[in-house]
């Protein structure tokens, strides 16, 4: 079966100017300017099967958004293959366009003075689709992502939550063959993060959509997808299942609780406080040892919960762990 | 480019530019202000005029106080309909937004410009009647020949398609300088001198009206304007021609930009 992507030692150069310091170098930099190559992506290759729901995670700088851009046709690589649903994305960027949906966490396609719904309308004529395909595509897509009460409303006064999942529908009216997802969660809160990644998890599975999530949360790799590849510092450090991940490089889970009392006591093995504040309680479970769901349940018997929230360690420390552990090229599981 | 395909594409930008109409009628005290404006300007200049014709100190064939009030109304028309959307572009290009834009299935440069026109289209619309009635008030009359007005119209739609054209190149410049307020500073101020925005050419030195002439302003100011001192279809046909020829070469100009903006992007990542 063809690949859905396929990248072959993917390489992405961005030359940028060096700011001048002092007047005398300012002025020799207005005429002959001098420039430096910063190495975005370095020699990174993989290959996505159709229907495959991968993230695609690293720290900040890593080269995640980088690669989406290539993948997606909006950057040229410096070298390297790279052939999405079979086309060059840099040639056929507006051939492929009509094939891909792409959600950026961080900048909206939404008008912010208009409803979503007129969005959605204009849209459908960018994507040049049939007046009743589309009004059966939105019917579905509105009932499934529950924004039926807030489609009418300015999209500025949508909350972030409300507003993602609307950017979702946006971009998957033309049926995409594959979602491009750059850092979909950022900023919401963890309920809304949650819906998020329920709903793309399920879209996917019932369009049959090819996902790639960029992130540098790893509760969105964890809720959405069945494989992560980690990159950093531009190079691919690891491409292995989710399963696999989590049980070589995520072997704690933190949990905060806000309790009534102002000490939260527990003492079970594999749990370790770490530095807190009155009512406030941070805890290191160590899943090799104990579950989540023992600790939950000991602190729920124990305290009068107000809030609690399990969470990964960041990404950075995760990156770190793999560094320590794994050598890239044994990477692949 | 097939028949279907190049409907199918203009059906696209015709709704970009139906959406930027809703947006802008979505935006109503953004075009009250435009309005309240345009009064404020055509109210001020209208008393300098009254006291420099008034006092003789200067005189246009066929053109009294009314009538330099009408002409004001024309070329501030003209000027205030186009929306300074090099703006946008230009904080599209800051910010990283243009990537967004540039995975659908429409040209960049092509869907700013059915935007821009879209809100044009409206702001002529709700300005044209609004410069008329406030030319009206102030003035308490009508031009001598108030026909010149009709002619106007199409110059002044046309004088707003260069003006729309110049504005897409200036907030391309965006991709090189990030700050495209400098250059629009300039286009802005050499609309002003050079195409006789508040003082019809007719009062310049020759030598200062020939070498205007050799810009687009007098034909995107000026020849709009100057139907207000009387009928002249010769005059307003010959305008339009220049305009036309000016629209040409300004597209031609954008679309040389545009190609390398898009060589740009691909090296530098916008």
């Amino acid at each position: 079966m063809p690949h859905a992507i396929e990248l072959a030692h993917l390489r992405k150069v961005f030359r940028v100017r060096e700011r001048a310091r002092g007047f005398a170098a300012s002025l020799r930099a207005l005429i002959a300017p001098r420039e430096r190559e910063v190495v975005a992506v370095d020699d990174v290759s993989f290959a996505i099967a159709p229907g495959e729901r991968v993230a695609f995670v690293g720290p900040n700088g890593a080269g995640k958004s980088t690669t989406l851009k290539v993948l997606s046709g909006i950057l040229q690589p410096t070298a390297g293959l790279v052939r999405v649903l079979g086309l060059d994305p840099g040639r056929d960027r507006a051939r492929l366009a009509f094939r891909i949906g792409t959600v950026f966490g961080q900048r909206s396609q939404l008008w912010s003075h208009l409803p979503a719904a007129d969005t959605f309308d204009l849209l459908a004529r960018i994507y040049e689709l049939e007046p009743a395909e589309y009004r059966q595509r939105r019917s579905e897509l509105v009932s499934s992502f529950a924004i039926a009460d807030i489609i009418e409303k300015p999209v500025r006064q949508l909350s972030l939550g409300e507003r993602m999942r609307c950017e979702l529908v946006a971009s998957l009216l033309h049926r995409p063959e594959i979602l491009f997802l750059d850092e979909p969660t950022i900023g919401l809160d963890v309920v809304a993060k949650a819906t998020i990644r329920d709903l793309v998890r399920e879209r996917g599975r019932r369009d049959g959509c090819t996902v790639l999530l960029t992130s540098h949360d790893t509760g969105d790799m964890e809720g959405v997808c069945e494989r992560v590849l980690v990159i950093h510092q531009g190079r691919l450090l690891l491409d292995r299942p989710i399963e696999a991940l989590r049980k070589s490089f995520i072997p704690r889970k933190r949990v905060s609780v806000v309790t009534e009392e102002a000490e939260l006591r527990i003492d079970l093995p594999g749990v370790r406080r770490l530095p807190s504040a009155a009512h406030r309680t941070e805890l290191e479970v160590d899943l090799a040892v104990i579950g989540v769901d023992r600790v939950v349940a000991a602190i729920v018997a124990g305290a009068r919960v107000l809030d609690l929230s399990v969470e990964d360690p960041p990404m950075e420390e995760i990156v770190t762990a793999i560094y320590a552990g794994a050598a890239p090229a044994a990477a692949r599981a | 480019m097939s028949r279907s395909r190049l409907a199918r594409s203009a059906s696209k930008y015709a709704a970009i530019a139906g959406a930027a109409v809703r947006r802008a009628l979505a935006e109503r005290a953004v075009l009250a202000g435009r309005v309240v404006f345009l009064g404020a300007i055509l109210f001020i200049f209208s008393r300098v005029w009254q006291t420099v014709v008034g006092g003789g100190a200067i005189a246009i064939p066929g053109a009294g106080k009314a009538e330099l009030i009408w002409y004001l109304a024309v070329t501030e028309w003209c000027l205030l309909s186009v929306p300074p959307f090099f703006l946008s572009i230009e904080a599209e290009v800051r910010s990283g937004d243009v990537a967004c834009r540039l995975v659908r299935p429409v040209s960049y440069v092509g869907a700013q410009l059915a935007e821009a026109f879209g809100e044009t289209a409206l702001r002529l619309a709700v300005l044209g009647p609004a410069a008329a009635g406030f030319a009206l008030l102030i003035a308490g009359s009508w031009p001598a020949d108030p026909r010149g007005l009709l002619l106007a119209l199409p110059l002044g739609v046309l004088s707003s398609v260069l003006a729309v054209l110049s504005m897409a190149a200036i907030g391309l410049s965006a991709f090189w300088i990030v700050d495209t307020s400098p250059i629009f500073w300039i286009w802005q101020k050499l609309a002003f001198v050079l195409g006789g925005l508040l003082l019809p050419l007719e009062l310049y030195p020759s030598w200062l009206r020939a070498l205007a002439r050799f810009s687009p302003f007098p034909a995107m100011l000026w020849g709009p304007g100057r139907m207000a001192f009387g009928f002249a279809p010769g005059v307003a046909l010959e305008t339009f021609l220049e305009l036309a020829i000016w629209c040409a070469l300004a597209a031609a100009g954008l679309a040389a930009l545009a190609t390398r903006v898009r060589r740009r992007l691909t090296v530098n990542g916008g």
